[in-house]
């Protein structure tokens, strides 16, 4: 449905996208996982027809955007990072209008603006001015601008970023919603969210495809990256636990790379351990504590930040290279 | 071109909640009413004095015939107060579609360029026709005198809907260039203030060279529609900086995609 082919765009000496080769099945929803400045949006504004590439095709729904821009655009719903809204006007004349640039017949605009308002969710705020509405709503009326004429193919540039958690999850629930019906390319620096949604995830930094895979497969070779966070009671009923004696005890379990702890004002020694590759330490060290009969009061997997992905991938390739 | 006039009804729609379109129109209509009242006071005072002088003298120097010379100079005036209006007009056409990330919505969809900029230069057009609806009342008045002067008026007025086209593509060409509206402002102010009054260079005389640019004044070019002339030549000329403004703010808008944002 959507076939980037050697996809590179450099400004100057500076390459933002360097060599994007992936093609997207209908149906599918890609995630492009990536930190800020990993040439995520530069690769959607190529593939939305935005930005012209240095080098490299994007063919969209068997149209070539370079040969036949006009048809292949009308294939593509986009929602940029920032929504693209003209706050003075209403959510239902500003999807109008959008409908009529996309070349949605004028007989069927209303009913498309409809469908678009109720898909969305935005139904009871279709008749207000876009200025005074919440950033949460403005994501939706954006996402009803990219559905607005029906397209196969969705791009969505990090449709999650800036909003607050409930709205997040709102969001990320019509994305749900959308999927099946388009085929869509997602981007974000949450890990989570494109676990959530994404059948594949393409992971970029510096410009470069650092891996391509199912969003369980990474994580599995992720788990590297992951850290277990315990919290531990010290000096309650004449117990005698000290930092130093969690982190000998903890550093012994196999599998164990590091062990940080250190005591707080509340009396709680927080411990943090760093594991190796595939180990899960969790309920190991869960047992241990409660063995020894100290207090165990919490127990977290903290979420793989994408920093620690990229350490874990880097750090992949190097010993494969070895 | 369908999609042209999508987009220059939304640029009129989005004038009308814009406070600064209002303040434009409020003011070019108030000061163009007080030149009118004043000029007409003035030369209906000199045909009087001339009246006098032919019934005392039998002859006159003064003698005017009022209706045509109030309505050169008005049209004159009309063609400077233009200059400041249209600035204020075109300054967002496009830097403002930037600012709002709209352009990203209107380079993605299938629009093509020349229907970008045609349509943002209609909805300006349109919106500079109403501004001068205004006038009417003030014809009537002087038609209410006895004399219309039809054809004069509807020269003026083709005269100012023509370089007022010129001014707003050159205008909407200097905002796809800036991002920022008060440079785009003060950068169209720059260019067709100079283009108004290129000919005041040659006035004296001066070289072939002088004259030729003077002769691409815009003043000069306005002059003969304010008298009641409709000349093809002046036609030509202002429709031909209307295409120029027009390719060039699309070849512009174009490049805006190459642009590191």
């Amino acid at each position: 449905m959507i076939s980037l082919s050697h996809l590179t765009k450099k400004y100057g000496a500076f390459t933002a996208v360097d060599d994007l080769t992936v093609d997207v099945r209908e149906g599918e929803v890609l995630g492009l996982l990536g930190p800020n400045g990993a040439g995520k949006t530069t690769t959607m504004r190529m593939v939305t027809g935005f930005l012209p590439p240095s080098k490299g095709r994007v063919s969209v729904a068997g149209f070539d955007l370079y040969d036949h821009p006009i048809q292949a655009k009308r294939k593509i719903g986009y929602l940029p990072e920032q929504p693209p809204l003209y706050p003075d006007m209403t959510v239902r004349k500003y999807l109008a209008y959008v409908a009529a640039l996309k070349d949605v017949p004028a007989a069927r605009t209303k009913a498309a603006v409809s469908l678009a308002i109720e898909r969305a969710r935005i139904g009871g705020a279709a008749d207000a001015r876009i200025s005074t509405l919440s950033k949460g709503y403005r994501q939706r009326v954006g996402l009803a601008q990219a559905i607005v004429h029906e397209p196969p193919v969705l791009v969505l540039d990090e449709p999650t970023s800036s909003l607050d958690p409930q709205q997040r999850s709102d969001v990320r629930q019509l994305i749900l919603d959308l999927k099946g019906r388009h085929t869509i390319i997602l981007s974000t620096h949450i890990l989570p969210e494109v676990s959530d949604v994404a059948d594949r995830v393409v992971i970029i930094s510096r410009g470069k495809v650092m891996a391509v895979d199912t969003p369980a497969n990474l994580a599995g070779r992720l788990r590297a990256g992951a850290s277990v966070r315990l919290e531990i009671g010290a000096g309650a009923g004449g117990l005698t636990v000290t930092p130093e004696r969690v982190r000998e005890a903890l550093a012994a379990l196999p599998g164990v790379l590091d062990v940080h702890a250190a005591i707080g004002a509340a009396g709680v020694i927080t411990a943090r351990i760093d594991s190796a590759v595939g180990v899960d330490v969790r309920a190991e060290a869960a047992a241990l504590v409660t063995g020894r009969g100290w207090p165990l009061l919490g127990l977290s997997s903290d979420a793989l930040s994408l920093e620690e992905v990229f350490l874990a991938l880097t750090r992949d390739e190097r010993e494969g290279a070895a | 071109m369908r999609h042209a006039l999508v987009i220059a009804r939304r640029e009129i729609e989005s004038y009308f909640v814009s406070p600064i379109a209002y303040a434009v129109i409020t003011v070019f209509t108030f000061v163009s009413g007080l030149f009118f009242s004043n000029m007409l006071v003035h030369y209906v005072r000199q045909a009087a004095l001339a009246d006098a002088q032919i019934q005392k003298f039998g002859r006159s120097d003064l003698q005017l015939d009022v209706p045509t010379v109030v309505l050169a100079q008005f049209f004159q005036n009309e063609a400077f107060l233009l200059m400041l209006a249209v600035p204020l007009l075109t300054m967002g056409l496009v830097t403002d579609e930037r600012r709002k990330g709209t352009l990203e919505l209107l380079m993605t969809s299938p629009v093509r360029g020349i229907e970008i900029v045609s349509g943002k230069f209609l909805g300006a057009m349109a919106f500079l026709a109403l501004m001068l609806v205004p006038l009417v009342p003030m014809f009537a008045f002087m038609g209410a005198g006895g004399n219309w002067e039809a054809g004069v008026i509807a020269s003026g007025l083709l005269g100012l809907l023509l370089l007022g086209g010129a001014q707003i593509a050159l205008g909407l060409l200097v905002s796809s260039l800036c991002e920022n509206m008060l440079v785009s402002a003060i950068g169209t102010y720059g260019l067709i203030v100079t283009l108004q009054f290129l000919d005041t260079g040659g006035a004296a005389g001066g070289s072939i060279w002088t004259r030729l640019l003077g002769s691409l004044s815009f003043y000069a070019r306005h002059l003969n529609s304010t008298r009641g002339v409709v000349a093809a030549a002046d036609i030509v000329y202002f429709a031909s900086w209307i295409a120029l403004g027009l390719f060039l703010a699309q070849r512009s808008v174009e490049a805006l995609r190459y642009k590191r944002s």
